[in-house]
């Protein structure tokens, strides 16, 4: 999540209004306040609104929202008569460029810090870590026009910002911190981007690091931008928002000639909406009018056409418009989400419990019947738990995570059995007798069904208390079960037995083996059933698979 | 004063004796000792007589200090079996070496230099010594005794029980001691016979024992509320795999493919595959171009294979999604309460596993309105009946909202997300109407409803957490606080 710092001062001077205000109703344009601080406020922003990563354009929106400036906002593109090459050899590494150049800026504290800000949540949201989108701006004038950007050998070397000694890109990846933390993005491509001036002196190694040669500081008046990346439409987004951020701090953009088109244009674009489909989705009676009103309150401007349209011209920096809806999102953000009255859904209909949890509702009645606790083991554990301190093989239909983050949670569960024994290990200080039971689902391939088990232990725990409610559990949920000898080497030879109905195996039960007592660290004999609940009749067939 | 007959029988003793042990006592009663002190504790609760208890610490040899307290200590039968010095080499032939020259050096009998061992002839024998001789010497030497493990301890507790003046009076009186039942037999039940008899009278003093009735986690006892909310709510319950494709789990939700929830630091993928299904290319036309709808897509490119590869499903709303699917027509209202997977550190707010809990109403002419109407009611059963909206963002609702409940001591709460499903999700499987769409994490309500202070405390459970948490407590208490 992008969280933005506003400096009050810099806020009311942009919004025109005192911080009050503007902190009471910012949460209802979408937005958390974070931290209130005495000099500052950190408020987290959603993805979907790269624009409001920066002050100007959150006190752009403001304005808006309060009533103080309402409608579109314009914004002046003149050309700067600035060329900027693009090497047709990026096709295959880093092929898109957006740039501008930015004029008579005069950059304070405040502003470089919103700027640097914006630069770094552009980096996280639309960028996806600078791979999609990354973003350098350079004091112009340490720099001599026409720019190229091109595809440079990996040993080209230059001064990288914060160092004072020439580097080789190489170096670069392998020694400059952002080298480190972005290398996988280019390390694999056997030419690196370059961005060059006339003179051939290096501006940047997108989307690695800038060159100390054109760093910012606040003398720097005249700016250019240079955004590259592999989604056009995302580098062009990112122009248009760090120029109108620029352009709101007091900057002129300027445009640059990039392969025969003048960049950026900062034109807005238009939609037709219908106020009948808008009302409909609100729920509010909407004219044109009414829509045009609320939509000029969000910085589009928008005006009545025909008896239900509504033309609206929306701003460049607007990345988040994809679809009507997203305008009538914004009419009810403006309409207030507090202004809405509520109702019921007039939708009839008659509630149904699924079959799959009604029979779990069975067992935990079952369950608490006999005088069992229930517990809520983990869905996730390692094959340590499931399988070797049970003292049973892997079972090759077990689900591995390709990436798990520790070895306790490396696989699905097949089986509850083991997680209770676990969870009596996790009990060890507590009251005796114990008696604990769970039901859930299991995954065995890539079908999630239902299992239930009972664990009891205490000083005369035996095969035939296992015996007796694996019977009752039978009897009680219908399944026509017969016994067979088990071979489940978790339980003592002799006194285990398996539960089959069909001609299916669907649960074991006896008394747990010493050893995987002693592996669980227990010291009482522990009788202990498991059934599989897909042997109940009506258990709803083949629905947890995918 | 209401005495049963055995502290009657206890105080008739007394009253000649006056003053005994329990053994003596329980000989002219013919009941056992710890019988008689549990009369003699009854009758010191009523005053009649006065229990003293003292704590006698005896010692005795084990095995090895017997045979030391014949033979000597180690240290002290070698330092006799040299004269002033030998070398190293040969005072480790003798049996006791490995005990004796490091406690020899310890007490500084002797001194080892350049392998010779040499005595300092201060070897007078030390308080354990003197206390292996006679045990009955107490102090420093028989800890240092029992430190080595040659002699242990024996704590006897000695009971003395006294007549005090007011029993003495009262046993004056003259007492009763016509013979009384415990339990109550089928004979005497059927026969009559208990017109005749004396019932032993049992003291409301004495505590029962607990026992603990089995019972639901109160956990699961939280989502069955839930449960039975919804369902009285007329909605259908749905249930699905934990596995999905990341074609129902994102694609289908108009997550885009380089999302950074689709990245293997935020969701568990899986190594298999499944097939997209029947119509994937109007999710994929989605994508790219915003399809017949008036979107524009997220442009880009779109991978079948990435939309192939399974996950442990991130949130229940693939269900909804593929239930919607196979439902296109209104209406339609379900729920599902389910584990879902994030690939988090754990620690006592964040969980790799979870359950949500989440709906959809489908319907003609259902509306933003009703989707806030349908949340405070919703809430408002569960106890929270302050509830306030904010905008919110989900990559698949438009518009989106973000409910926020009141809860005393903690201010507003963020409780879940809702909105409307995007027409980008619903309309490549020809679902026309509006589907309004909430989900919510229950974990974090099972948090305020038991005052837990760590998330992991429901899925790893200490009995007592279920055993001391009542069924049923007063809804005030129980809804919308702690």
């Amino acid at each position: 999540m992008a969280v933005i710092t506003l400096h009050y001062r810099y806020l009311e001077r942009l919004v025109g209004c005192d911080r009050a205000t503007i902190l009471e109703r910012l949460p209802m344009i979408g937005s958390d306040i974070e931290r209130v601080e005495e000099d500052h406020v950190d408020v987290e922003f959603f993805p979907s609104r790269p624009d409001l990563f920066s002050v100007e354009g959150v006190a752009r929106a403001m304005r808006g929202f309060l009533g103080i400036e309402t409608g579109l906002p314009e914004y002046r593109v003149t050309p700067s008569g600035i060329s900027f090459s693009v090497d047709p050899g990026l096709a295959s590494i880093r092929p898109y460029l957006g740039t501008a150049v930015i004029r008579g800026i005069a950059l304070d504290e405040e502003s470089i810090l919103s700027l640097m800000g914006l630069q770094e949540a552009l980096h996280w949201a639309l960028g996806r870590g600078r791979s999609k989108v990354a973003i350098g701006i350079h004091d112009l004038d340490r720099v001599t026009p026409p720019f190229r950007y091109v595809a440079a050998e990996r040993t080209r070397a230059f001064v990288p910002l914060d160092y004072d000694r020439e580097m080789t890109m190489e170096e670069i990846l392998e020694e400059h911190p952002k080298g480190r933390a972005y290398a996988a993005i280019v390390r694999d491509f056997p030419k690196f981007p370059l961005i060059v001036d006339a003179c051939n002196q290096v501006l940047s190694f997108p989307p690695i690091i800038n060159g100390e040669l054109t760093r910012v500081t606040a003398d720097s008046r005249n700016l250019l931008l240079d955004t590259t990346g592999t989604d056009e439409r995302a580098v062009m987004t990112a122009v248009n928002i760090i120029c109108t951020a620029l352009a709101d701090a007091g900057g002129r953009i300027e445009s640059v000639l990039v392969s025969g088109s003048h960049v950026p244009s900062l034109a807005p674009s238009t939609r037709l909406v219908s106020a009948r489909e808008c009302s409909a989705l609100l729920g509010v009676d909407l004219t044109p009018a009414d829509l045009s009103l609320l939509l000029q309150r969000m910085r589009f401007a928008a005006e009545p056409a025909g008896d239900d349209g509504v033309r609206v011209t929306v701003p460049c920096y607007r990345a988040d418009i994809m679809h009507d809806w997203d305008i009538f999102e914004d009419a009810a953000i403006a309409y207030g989400y507090e202004n809405f009255r509520a109702a019921l859904p007039p939708t009839f209909t008659i509630g149904r419990a699924h079959p799959a949890m009604v029979i779990a509702s069975t067992v935990r009645s079952l369950g608490t019947g006999l005088g069992y606790q229930e517990v809520i083991p983990f869905t996730l554990t390692s094959e340590r738990v499931m399988y070797q301190k049970m003292q049973r093989p892997d079972a090759p239909e077990t689900l591995c995570v390709l990436h798990p983050i520790s070895e306790e949670n490396t696989i699905v569960r097949t089986a509850i059995l083991p997680l209770l024994i676990e969870m009596l290990q996790f009990n060890r200080h507590r009251e005796l007798p114990q008696r604990l039971f769970a039901v859930g689902d299991v995954v065995e391939g890539l079908a999630t069904f239902q299992k239930s088990a009972f664990v009891s232990l205490h000083p005369a725990a035996d095969f035939s208390e296992a015996y007796a409610v694996a019977d009752a559990l039978c009897r009680e949920l219908s399944i026509p079960y017969t016994t067979q000898e088990s071979g489940d080497p978790a339980f003592i030879q002799g006194r285990r037995g398996s539960l089959v109905a069909n001609g299916r195996t669907v649960g074991t039960f006896g008394e747990i083996h010493p050893a995987v007592l002693n592996a669980f660290e227990l010291e009482h004999p522990v009788a202990a059933v498991e059934i599989d609940l897909t042997a109940v009749p009506g258990y709803p067939s083949g629905q947890g698979t995918p | 004063m209401d005495l049963s007959l055995n502290e009657k029988r206890l105080l008739k003793v007394l009253e000649t004796v006056k003053k005994g042990d329990p053994a003596t006592l329980a000989a002219r009663m013919d009941t056992t000792a710890e019988s008689v002190i549990q009369f003699a504790l009854l009758l010191e609760g009523r005053g009649l007589a006065r229990v003293e208890k003292k704590v006698n610490t005896t010692y005795q040899l084990t095995e090895e200090g017997a045979r030391y307290a014949r033979d000597g200590l180690p240290e002290r039968q070698m330092i006799r079996s040299f004269a002033d010095r030998i070398p190293m080499s040969d005072l480790k032939k003798h049996p006791l070496s490995g005990i004796g020259i490091g406690q020899m050096r310890k007490k500084g009998w002797v001194t080892i230099r350049d392998g010779i061992v040499e005595k300092t002839g201060m070897d007078a024998p030390g308080s354990d010594e003197i206390a292996l001789a006679d045990l009955s010497a107490g102090g420093e030497g028989v800890a240092l005794l029992q430190k080595r493990g040659l002699l242990c301890e024996h704590q006897e507790t000695v009971y003395t029980i006294t007549l005090t003046p007011e029993g003495e009076a009262l046993a004056a009186k003259g007492l009763d001691l016509a013979e009384e039942v415990g339990t109550l037999t089928r004979e005497q039940i059927t026969s009559g016979a208990w017109k005749d008899l004396r019932l032993r009278r049992y003291r409301l003093e004495t505590l029962p024992r607990k026992i603990y009735p089995g019972k639901v986690h109160p956990y699961q006892r939280l989502l069955d509320e839930m449960r039975q909310i919804l369902l009285e709510m007329g909605f259908a319950e749905i249930y699905g795999g934990l596995v999905q494709s990341s074609f129902w789990n994102f694609d289908a939700l108009f997550q885009p493919q380089d999302h950074p929830a689709r990245e293997m630091q935020d969701t568990f993928f899986l190594k298999e595959t499944v097939p997209v299904p029947l119509g994937f290319e109007k999710v994929r036309d989605m994508h790219l171009h915003g399809g017949t709808t008036s979107s524009t897509g997220w442009g880009g490119h779109w991978s079948r294979g990435k939309a192939e590869q399974c996950v442990l499903r991130t949130h229940t709303t693939s269900l909804s999604i593929q239930h919607l699917v196979a439902h296109p027509e209104p209406p339609v209202k379900v729920f599902c309460i389910g584990r879902v997977y994030r690939r988090e550190s754990i620690d006592s707010t964040h969980l790799a596993e979870f359950e949500q809990l989440e709906g959809i109403v489908m319907d003609r002419d259902v509306t933003f309105r009703h989707l806030l109407g349908f949340l405070k009611e919703f809430y408002g059963r569960m106890g929270f009946e302050d509830v306030r909206f904010r905008p919110g963002y989900f990559p698949y609702t438009e518009p989106s909202v973000e409910p926020e409940v009141y809860v005393d001591g903690l201010g507003w709460v963020e409780m879940g997300g809702a909105g409307i499903f995007r027409e980008e999700v619903r309309a490549p499987w020809g679902v026309a109407h509006p589907v309004l769409a909430w989900g919510l994490g229950v974990s974090r309500v099972a948090m305020l409803r038991l005052g837990l202070k760590d998330l992991r405390q429901l899925y790893r459970t200490d009995i007592d957490l279920v055993r001391e948490t009542p069924l049923w407590r007063q809804a005030r208490e129980i809804r919308g606080g702690q």
